[in-house]
């Protein structure tokens, strides 16, 4: 009988990488040696738990105690240690630690200071000020919809508001503040207005520049669908996901053919063989030895789903 | 270990050399041109570590965004020819944190070799925390890699490019690349809030590269940095003050410097903008002068 190389390609190269990178605070690093960080953290303990085996307990047990020490007491969670502030990766903390026993705590004041961090570009005045504005031509977006920052006191973006309403929808629902249900509607609503058009897709956030269409990305794409993946049948859905399965020979990297292959999977399709080898894209620049593209890669590879609610389930919806 | 950051005004800067070189097309032999050039600037890199820090913005099969990878491979050449122990090249890409797949579609690794051990992703690089002495910006501080602040020569190597919310994107503002998309995402919004012109002031004041490359082979007008048009100018232009080579740009695009919002301002303290002050080498501006056009909101930088 012959090995399945895909599960071979993760047990012999990407899991046993993510082992040895773990540091000695139970935190991950980008890179093996650097410092750990919340962001990488997070994707590898989603990695180590979807390959369940009894030494990865202990490192998961590690991860998530790094992860809740590193919690600010505002609930929010820093890009780097030293940074006194939160930002974005706090939605990544609150959904990997929704998996974790003894978190409760940390995820409900955590999706708290999620639910209280506006994005400062659609204030009531600022608002006032786009519609007397003499650029507001340039990048026409319906400000009235309201997402996530990357960082506190900016503008709302596709990966931020995805990853915040991903974090919200994975939460218990007793960890959830009121103001959930009108957060995730506005930042559905806004997903949806900066879909690139005509073709769907995502970029950052910027579906229009000076009466140009932005081009559509794989990352972003992959976070809107997944964050919007339980109305599969919404048309801007179903566009997209055609965007994306068409960009899938082009693509020529193993972090974004990782996240291509999450999103198919979280809507049931099927994933084609004529789309690159993991094997191969490794091959060439070793993935630059990233932490975070080996645990995507764990990810697209893995058997189990209890991470990712497949679409048009009701997942605390 | 940073390097030397110390502020010079204006009138105490010895004078500052750009030379301007013709380049037909990216088939050229880059290598030589960029090592003759090299050697007009009397640099001293033995044994020492230097960072090709290119513009590289988002996918790109047509090479018409990004500072090309010959010109990237023969820069790193040229400087390893001149004695340093090592040459990186990294960049934090503003819009895209899936840096790997850029540099595949520039295909800078058939130019320069496996990329695991030459690129730093600088949006993912460890952080150290720097606090701003200008403040031209309302930041006071900023998180930088430390490979780009570790390393002993810092090369800004941008693409002559229009750019539709700073007027002109050259070696200045190429300089955002290096702010860590990891701490403050993509693309890095706080520095537009912070107000696009001033931030680049802090942040060249904080980094100060030591020297600039500008792929003037192939640039870009209009709608720059992504959605304008290819403009062959046939240039490349070199030098030891990134104020000064993208002064010399802007004059060969056919746009006022003094216009150009954050360069006015760098010029103060931040390296000469003023042609009396630029001891310039190679061909003259005017032969080599091909004016770009900008989008309306910037008529006023045309000459």
């Amino acid at each position: 009988m012959q090995a399945d190389p895909d599960k071979s390609f993760v047990e012999n190269i990407c899991l046993p990488f993510l082992r040895n990178s773990q540091n000695a605070d139970g935190g991950w690093g980008f890179h093996p040696n650097s410092e750990s960080r919340a962001e990488p953290t997070c994707w590898a303990l989603q990695a180590v738990g979807g390959w369940p085996s009894r030494e990865s307990e202990a490192s998961l047990a590690h991860g998530f105690e790094y992860l809740r020490a590193a919690q600010l007491p505002d609930g929010s969670w820093p890009a780097t240690p030293a940074d006194p502030a939160g930002c974005w990766v706090t939605s990544l903390s609150c959904w990997v630690l929704s998996q974790a026993a003894d978190s409760v705590p940390n995820v409900a004041v955590g999706l708290r200071w999620i639910c209280k961090d506006w994005p400062a570009d659609t204030t009531p005045w600022r608002r006032m000020m786009a519609k007397l504005s003499t650029e507001r031509d340039v990048a026409p977006i319906n400000i009235s919809y309201r997402g996530w920052a990357w960082t506190p006191g900016t503008s709302s973006w596709v990966e931020p508001t995805s990853f915040a309403l991903i974090a919200l929808e994975h939460a218990k629902p007793q960890s959830l503040p009121p103001e959930a249900a009108r957060r995730r509607k506005l930042g559905e609503a806004l997903l949806y207005d900066r879909m690139c058009c005509p073709g769907g897709g995502w970029n950052c956030g910027n579906p229009l520049v000076y009466g140009v269409p932005g081009e559509p990305m794989v990352v972003p794409t992959v976070w809107a669908l997944i964050a919007l993946r339980h109305h599969p049948v919404q048309p801007q859905n179903v566009l997209s996901l055609q965007w994306l399965a068409s960009a899938l020979g082009s693509v020529q990297s193993a972090g974004s053919l990782a996240l291509a292959r999450i999103c198919m999977k979280s809507y049931g399709r099927e994933w084609p063989d004529s789309a690159p080898s993991f094997h191969d894209l490794y091959e060439r620049n070793g993935f630059l030895e990233s932490v975070q593209v080996a645990a995507w890669t764990c990810l697209a590879l893995a058997e189990r789903k209890g991470w990712l609610a497949p679409a048009g389930t009701k997942a605390n919806r | 270990m940073m390097r030397d950051q110390t502020l010079i005004p204006a009138f105490q800067r010895p004078l500052s050399k750009v030379v301007v070189r013709r380049a037909a097309n990216y088939e050229k032999d880059l290598s030589s041109l960029i090592q003759e050039s090299l050697e007009a600037f009397n640099l001293r890199l033995k044994g020492k570590t230097v960072l090709l820090k290119p513009n590289l913005v988002g996918l790109d099969p047509l090479g018409v965004i990004n500072t090309h990878p010959a010109v990237i491979a023969a820069a790193r050449e040229g400087f390893l020819r001149l004695g340093a122990a090592q040459v990186l090249i990294g960049d934090g890409p503003a819009l895209d944190r899936d840096t790997e797949a850029i540099l595949e579609s520039v295909r800078l690794r058939d130019y320069t070799g496996p990329l695991a051990r030459t690129f730093v992703d600088l949006n993912i690089d460890d952080v150290e925390r720097v606090t701003f002495k200008t403040h031209a910006s309302r930041l006071k501080e900023l998180y930088f890699p430390k490979t780009a602040l570790g390393v002993d020569f810092l090369v800004s190597m941008p693409k002559l490019k229009t750019h539709h919310w700073a007027g002109v994107t050259l070696s200045l503002k190429n300089m955002f690349g290096i702010v860590p998309g990891s701490c403050y995402g993509w693309p890095k919004n706080v520095l537009h809030w912070a107000g696009i012109d001033r931030a680049i002031l802090d942040i060249n004041a904080a980094t100060k590269p030591d020297f600039a490359i500008v792929d003037g082979i192939v640039g870009m007008e209009g709608n720059g940095p992504i959605q304008g048009t290819p403009k062959a100018s046939g240039v490349l232009v070199l030098g030891n003050d990134a104020v000064a080579v993208d002064a010399t740009c802007c004059r060969i695009m056919g746009l006022v410097p003094e216009h150009v919002k954050y360069l006015a301002a760098a010029g103060t303290l931040l390296g000469h903008l003023k042609l009396a002050k630029i001891q310039q080498l190679g061909e003259s501006i005017a032969s080599v002068k091909a004016p770009f056009a900008v989008l309306p909101a910037f008529q006023s930088l045309s000459e």
